[in-house]
């Protein structure tokens, strides 16, 4: 922690620039409102859930006592809370890594100076979809087009891919893949339209230079866009990397970490906590461990952050 | 930090909480009187969504035109959103003034202290419960009164069954199973019978896993303990696993929500399934050619004693934190008199918790009343209501189950495994 | 040699316009499924085998979205909401950045700390705190209530990105107006923001996708059907027992209509802005 903030304060230190010499409280009165906002409103329950985590009963109830770290050994030794981690790191380690290779590739062809600008607004378009939709709406079309009389199967079927049904999301060993396989399509826009973006920001003198010098498209892909990429690249995949581990609706909506807990993941692990068991205390405790790893990944970020402006 | 200061802390802390959030209930929740001596009562529950459009209102209606000084304002949701919000509202202490209840939830929300102790309600009003169905008790007092209840029949589709050479509905086990293998038999997507068994909402070991074992007289508690490991649950799991063994079953029932049964029937894909009569309607509005009807659910081989057959209760309560307690027990009193709980459950599809009421068959389905007859003749059971956080015990039942069907266990140890997680939540 | 040349880019063009259109026909299947579905009738959505063409085309579940008062209003609470924490998380952003890009002060470190360290906050960690201080601030089931949250959700975002925005552009623009008399105030507003524009409409249009689709705190913070938004609404139609399939495909796709048109509007800025700021934030 005190890391991420020596971190953060030589950050802003080389943001700022050239000295400023003007020392009054209007920059206070700008930042007012988004401090006052994440103070009441985020750093608040954020606390009330820290102070939950070590006491034996919600601390907005009467009669409960500090606890120590009672709660989170507790969680710690739940037969569920280990393969729920293990099903959250190979459930994002797999979206980002494929949302990464997917958005690249959707982004180079759509960078394309061979395509008109109509075709590739067309095809933009057609790519973003996915990411219009509420999660509510992705779990229910798939569960629809993932059935085992639905259209999937059947096309399958049809081509003779496969000879029985299967049954996605309720078969323990294509569970996880196809809860994957909907939050890849679900999240990969965001990464190809930040592409998207980059790559047309990315000078045409280095290609033509690098042309000149005899190198190959690959070589040119290898040796000029990615390294030119290679910021907005580590920015999304740890942003997707904490959004994809707090992804919830998605997996509860469509197997409930079921079957046999294969998709169990430390957001439907919590829920069930908070929601089945009513142990309000032992899922905020659940909770601070979700939060902890996300402020790894968070220090990275500031990390990543204070490199790039570097 | 010492002892004294951590306490210091945290007592700090939760009355800072607590007054704030006594202080401002107050203008949050609804339940405020107006000037004109006007009460307003909110009524939440999932029952409107499931009625027939406006039937709800229509009742409200007619109590505010006899009771001029109250409001009701209905506060509606399907089911599952009513229940998550029904418990975040108990703990910060914003219960609607009338609570719809469902029998599992009542012992967890009674321990949080959000429900009112309504044998004193009914004490204070001269309330007469002798009229009253059931009453739902903690400690010995009342906490629910079931305002209507459905049955969970066998739902048989006789098409299906009579191209399977099928001729009778089947009444026992044994008759159940050669007609699923039967019904399967006709291949394509067509299966004998349905069990959704998605742990997101494990309804499915109460109605479809358990009412087998209840049917024939099986309980899984003993002394109010837990007793699953007997043989009448133990021959229950193990016929559902051998149904399901056999093929019989749709796939995919490990993540199969409630929803995905009622559809897989009203499309014909399946021959049999046990489900709330509430149903009816939905089913006939949504495939006007299926042919099905209700039966009671098969009992073991040569049992012959009075058959169980599994119910669900539209509960009412009333909230610890409302104003206007003794308005809403008005309408609560309202809701259970002989009329309008004939009304409720006519329009329901359901049976009034009100002994004195009866249902109305002039006009109904014809299946209601065979429904009706059924019911009749045996006795409601549902060991879950009042157990404490019973959708967890299901749940637990349901991942044990889970692994048995899958083959890493045996039903027995499933079984066995499900005893000891429940020893430890009661 | 011009031949070959002319050859070899006919070549290129076809392939990346045959890898776009596999790519678009799998990413975009079952969104056309969705919209094939919305045409069919309740029981026709699960026939199998699947129908592509349906036998009773049908605008009956358009028709029931758009009759019923209670559904139009979960769309008009969204637009409310979402258009409301576009224009507050704007606001809030646009301030705070142009702090943060121009001026040293005490505390700056600790606050961006703050601010960037909130991105990882898992929103169902707060679910449950956060419902008893909505409660006792009295928001509870209000439109307030809502708009505060999602702005709570969306300004660290913002003010990052537009902190980013404000540092490429050079300090002597604003010194210049500053110069002439005017105050610091009318130098964010009569240039920084202009300029900025493409930047600002790209954070305006990613909070609008987040407020609009917002579906857990909607649900929490929420109680009745006229406050409701519109995942909620569409939540509702897959109620315990009613399962209205080709209703909840229209309202669905009646729900991104909005938001397609946002983004086809604004996609040449929404692109170039996108990146400026997570590059350099």
């Amino acid at each position: 922690m005190a890391n991420a903030h020596a971190t953060a304060v030589r950050v802003a230190h080389r943001a700022s620039g050239e000295r400023r010499p003007r020392r009054s409280l209007l920059p206070y009165a700008l930042i007012t409102p988004t401090a006052v906002l994440l103070l009441v409103l985020m750093i608040l329950p954020l606390v009330i859930v820290v102070a939950n985590s070590l006491s034996s009963q919600v601390v907005t109830r009467p009669g409960g006592e500090f606890a120590g770290l009672t709660n989170f050994s507790q969680v710690l030794t739940d037969p569920t809370f280990w393969p729920a981690t293990l099903n959250t790191v190979v459930f994002a380690g797999a979206s980002v890594a494929v949302h990464l290779v997917m958005g690249l590739c959707f982004a180079l062809l759509l960078n394309s100076p061979l395509i008109g600008r109509t075709t590739a607004g067309i095809f933009r378009t057609v790519l973003i979809l996915p990411w219009l939709f509420t999660a509510a709406v992705i779990a229910v079309l798939w569960r629809l087009i993932l059935a085992p009389t639905g259209v999937v199967n059947y096309g399958l079927e049809s081509i003779g891919l496969i000879h029985d049904t299967v049954q996605w999301f309720g078969d323990p060993s294509t569970a996880l893949f196809a809860v994957t396989v909907m939050n890849i399509w679900a999240g990969y826009p965001f990464f190809m339209l930040s592409l998207l973006a980059g790559l047309q920001g990315v000078p045409a003198e280095l290609h033509e230079a690098a042309t000149v010098d005899g190198a190959g498209p690959w070589q040119r892909f290898w040796s000029v866009t990615l390294p030119q990429l290679r910021p907005i690249i580590v920015s999304m995949a740890i942003l997707d990397l904490l959004w994809t581990t707090q992804q919830f609706a998605l997996i509860w909506l469509t197997t409930g970490g079921g079957p046999l807990g294969v998709t169990e993941m430390l957001s439907t692990f919590t829920y069930k906590l908070a929601f089945g068991d009513y142990d309000l205390v032992e899922a905020s405790a659940s909770a601070v461990l979700v939060l902890l790893f996300s402020l790894v990944v968070a220090v990275f970020y500031v990390r990543h952050q204070r490199r790039a402006d570097a | 930090m010492g002892n004294g200061a951590r306490r210091r802390w945290r007592v700090t802390a939760a009355v800072v909480a607590l007054t704030a959030t006594v202080a401002l209930t107050g203008c949050g929740s609804g339940s405020s009187g107006g000037g004109d001596g006007k009460v307003t009562l909110k009524f939440s529950q999932w029952w409107d969504p499931e009625l027939p459009k406006g039937a709800l209102q229509g009742l409200v209606d007619d109590f505010e035109k006899t009771h001029s000084n109250i409001d009701v304002q209905l506060v509606s949701g399907p089911y599952a959103s009513v229940q998550d919000q029904t418990f975040t509202n108990a703990a910060a202490g914003t219960l609607s003034d009338v609570v719809g209840l469902d029998g599992a939830w009542v012992s967890d929300l009674k321990k949080q202290g959000a429900l009112a102790n309504l044998t004193d309600l009914m004490k204070e009003s001269g309330y007469d419960d002798s009229q009253l169905a059931a009453q739902v008790k903690e400690d010995g007092s009342t906490y629910m009164i079931p305002a209507v209840n459905f049955v969970y029949p066998l739902f048989v589709n006789t098409d299906l069954l009579a191209k399977a050479g099928v001729s009778a509905v089947p009444t026992t086990r044994s008759q159940f199973s050669a007609a699923a293998s039967k019904v399967t038999a006709l291949g394509g997507q067509t299966k004998g019978w349905v069990i959704p068994l998605s742990t997101q909402n494990p309804n499915g070991i109460q109605n479809d896993l358990m009412s087998w074992a209840w049917a024939s007289g099986g309980s899984m508690l003993k002394d109010g303990q837990p007793d699953v490991t007997n043989a009448q649950v133990t021959s229950a799991a193990n016929f559902v696993k051998s149904l399901y063994d056999a093929g019989d079953v749709t796939p995919g029932a490990l993540t199969l929500q409630e929803t995905d049964k009622v559809t897989e029937f009203t499309n014909g894909r399946v021959g049999m399934m046990i489900d709330s009569l509430s149903h009816i309607d939905t089913i006939k509005q949504a495939a006007p050619n299926l042919k099905f009807t209700v039966a009671a659910i098969p009992t073991t081989d040569g049992f012959s004693g009075k058959p169980g057959i599994p119910y669900a209760a539209w509960g009412l309560g009333v909230s610890n934190s409302s104003d206007h307690k003794k308005e809403a027990f008005e309408f609560v009193q309202y809701l259970m008199s002989k009329d309008v709980n004939s009304k409720l459950s006519t329009l329901a599809n359901a049976f009034p918790g009100n002994k004195e009421s009866a249902p109305d068959f002039t006009g109904a389905d014809p299946l209601y009343q065979q429904a009706f007859e059924i019911y009749g003749k045996s006795t409601p059971v549902n060991e879950f209501v009042g157990l404490p956080t019973s959708e967890e015990l299901m749940r637990d039942f349901d991942t044990n189950f889970q692994k048995a069907l899958a083959g890493d266990q045996s039903v027995e140890q499933a079984l066995a495994a499900t005893q000891a997680e429940w020893k430890e939540k009661f | 040699m011009t031949t070959t040349t002319a050859q070899r880019t006919r070549v290129q063009r076809a392939g990346v316009l045959a890898a776009l259109t596999v790519a678009a026909a799998v990413a975009g299947f079952p969104v056309a499924w969705m919209l094939i579905s919305s045409f069919k009738t309740n029981t026709e959505v699960f026939a199998y085998p699947p129908r592509i063409i349906t036998k009773g085309f049908s605008l009956d579940a358009y028709t029931a979205v758009l009759s019923d008062p209670t559904k139009l209003r979960f769309f008009l609470n969204s637009y409310l909401v979402a258009l409301s924490v576009t224009l507050v998380t704007l606001v809030v952003a646009v301030l705070a950045a142009y702090a943060f890009s121009r001026y040293e002060f005490r505390g700056k470190g600790l606050v961006t700390t703050v601010i960037i360290g909130v991105q990882a906050v898992p929103p169902i960690t707060l679910i449950i705190p956060y419902f008893s201080l909505i409660v006792a601030l009295g928001l509870y089931n209000s439109y307030l209530g809502l708009i505060l949250t999602y702005t709570v959700f969306t300004v660290p975002y913002a003010v990052i990105m537009m902190t980013s925005y404000f540092d490429t552009l050079p300090r002597e623009l604003d010194e210049a107006v500053k110069v002439d008399g005017a105050g610091p105030l009318t130098a964010l507003f009569r240039i920084l923001v202009p300029i900025a524009l493409p930047g600002i409409v790209s954070v305006g249009v990613y909070t609008f996708m987040i407020a609009w689709n917002e579906y857990l705190f909607a649900l929490t913070l929420t109680q009745t059907t006229d406050r409701r938004t519109l995942p909620i609404g569409i939540q509702l139609l897959l109620g315990q027992t009613t399962q209205n399939w080709s209703e909840l495909m229209a309202m669905s796709l009646l729900g991104i209509l909005p938001v397609l048109v946002l983004f086809l509007l604004f996609q040449r800025w929404f692109i170039g802005g996108l990146t400026s700021g997570a590059v350099k934030s």
